[in-house]
């Protein structure tokens, strides 16, 4: 793991995208929108989005921020990434759809979203630890909110602009690689030696009571 | 005779606690991990995870955005007495849950399974949860302990797993089985590793999942199930666990898991019931003792 933190700047272009590195520690600077389950499902099966520019507004944070309401407008509480891989069903979809090439969230996403990733030169970045109140704090303004009366405050689609946002890893990168994947071999072959330890025998299997 | 105003208070104080404070036990062995942790994301996601508790202790967040579903697990006994009864638990329960919410110490996430509609106050018609349980003794006369456990999404939604076995299944077929759903859960950092993980041997299925949720949410990390037998197992596990090459957020490391807590009930002669519930690596939950002189105690030790 490379220790120095590279700040990128939103949108992100296809050529830094497609430099990254899996595991590279990134921030980022510039406009992003927030959205999760609700924002994917109305996408593809509704085609309902907000009404941005995604091509200047080009970073998809999946999060579900605490948000309060103040006399100057709306701030950020804690603003935690989610996990991704809730939304890989539609994800491939969405980056495609709007171009997107810059997805920030927790955990991973599966095979369809690194293809689409890979299509457009784009890059999945996953959070470092528990992280919402330093990423509060790294939140520049708030300027818009979508949905917010159909969706309430968690689903809502807030456009917020950030500053040195991070850090976060890079997860999947522009050419289809996976960190995750990669080390899901390296857990799965630890498995037999896990068993014997356990004194689970080789062969065993749980009795099938469905012929 | 503790009155509502007390207990809307109390209950609504605990988790407003419990979203902003890491418990003790959690927090120490964060530090001894991130001391041990030599892998360097692995050691990142520990660091970052204990400056940003830090930061909520400060009043600057809440160790977690995703206060995830509103818990109570309450303890009373013989002597305990309440204004308007025990139903008044659920009243101020539910008072305490919309000021929490109101005030952002829990984000509103309680929506409707089907149409996904948000009430914006994170109720339902059984959230948010107590779990009431009596103690007879002597020691605690007319005492009420409340512990406030907002429990997150990624340790409900991913370190969720129920397994009917048969006996022929085993000792062989509970480790495998509780082995196998840890990894799982923890693929990608899902759970929140590194986890508590509870587990329930026996009863029914309800009982079965409850004795591994409220394992991993009550009991302090490091405890032992009192029988032999069963501490040997958790200690087995534990051990397996350091082993498997999977670390904090699921990274490349060493501590994926805090603890394997196991309970276990008689069941069916011809059952083996087993559940896996996990807590994640923020191990919310807070404490509140009302004596019955209205004393009112709060503490996120659980070891005492």
């Amino acid at each position: 793991m490379n220790n120095t933190i590279i700040d990128l700047q939103l949108p992100l272009s296809p050529e830094q995208a497609g430099s990254l590195k899996l595991g590279d520690l990134v921030t980022v600077s510039g406009l992003m929108f927030t959205g999760r389950s609700r924002f994917h499902i109305r996408a593809v099966n509704e085609d309902i989005v907000p009404p941005l520019d995604f091509s200047t507004v080009n970073c998809f944070f999946h999060t579900g921020p605490v948000m309060r309401k103040t006399a100057q407008g709306w701030e950020t509480v804690s603003i935690e990434p989610t996990s991704s891989i809730r939304f890989e069903k539609y994800s491939g979809q969405v980056i495609r759809k709007l171009g997107i090439r810059t997805l920030i969230g927790k955990t991973t996403m599966g095979p369809d979203t690194a293809a689409a990733l890979k299509e457009v030169s784009g890059v999945h970045l996953s959070k470092i630890g528990i992280c919402g109140n330093m990423l509060s704090n790294q939140v520049h303004k708030v300027i818009d909110v979508f949905f917010l009366d159909e969706l309430g405050k968690t689903e809502a689609t807030w456009l917020i602009e950030v500053e040195q946002f991070g850090p976060f890893f890079v997860d999947i990168d522009a050419h289809g690689r996976n960190y995750f994947s990669e080390l899901k071999q390296l857990t799965e072959s630890r498995k037999p030696e896990a068993y014997q330890n356990l004194h689970i025998s080789a062969d065993f299997e749980y009795t099938d009571v469905n012929g | 005779m503790i009155p509502v105003s007390l207990l809307e208070e109390v209950m609504y104080e605990s988790m407003r606690r419990a979203a902003v404070y890491m418990p003790s036990d959690v927090t120490l062995f964060l530090q001894k991990a991130l001391e041990k942790e030599h892998e360097p994301l692995a050691h990142e996601h520990l660091a970052a995870t204990l400056r940003n508790a830090d930061m909520a202790g400060k009043g600057k967040g809440l160790i977690c955005a995703d206060t995830g579903f509103p818990l109570y697990f309450i303890t009373a006994d013989q002597h305990t007495e309440i204004e308007g009864g025990f139903s008044s638990l659920w009243k101020a329960a539910r008072s305490a849950v919309i000021r929490a919410t109101e005030e952002n110490f829990l984000r509103p996430t309680m929506v409707d399974p089907i149409s996904r509609k948000n009430p914006g106050n994170n109720l339902g018609k059984a959230i948010p949860a107590i779990d009431l349980s009596f103690i007879d003794t002597d020691m605690h006369t007319g005492s009420l302990e409340i512990i406030a456990a907002p429990k997150g999404g990624g340790s409900e939604i991913f370190g969720t797993f129920y397994r009917m076995m048969y006996p022929a299944d085993g000792r062989e077929g509970i480790l495998k089985f509780i082995y196998d759903s840890v990894i799982e859960s923890c693929y990608a950092g899902k759970v929140c590793p590194p986890a508590i993980v509870g587990v329930g041997i026996g009863g029914t299925a309800d009982i079965c999942m409850h004795m591994a949720k409220k394992a991993a949410v009550l009991r302090p990390i490091g405890s032992r199930n009192t029988d032999k037998d069963t501490a040997d197992m958790e200690m087995l596990l534990e051990k397996a666990f350091l082993d498997a090459d999977i670390g904090p957020m699921g990274a490349k490391g060493t501590y994926a898991v805090m603890g394997v807590h196991i309970e276990k009930e008689v069941t069916h002669t011809a059952a083996l019931p087993v559940a896996v519930n996990a807590q994640c690596c923020i191990g919310r939950r807070w404490k509140a003792t009302v004596r019955d002189d209205l004393k009112v105690t709060y503490s996120g030790d659980f070891y005492e």
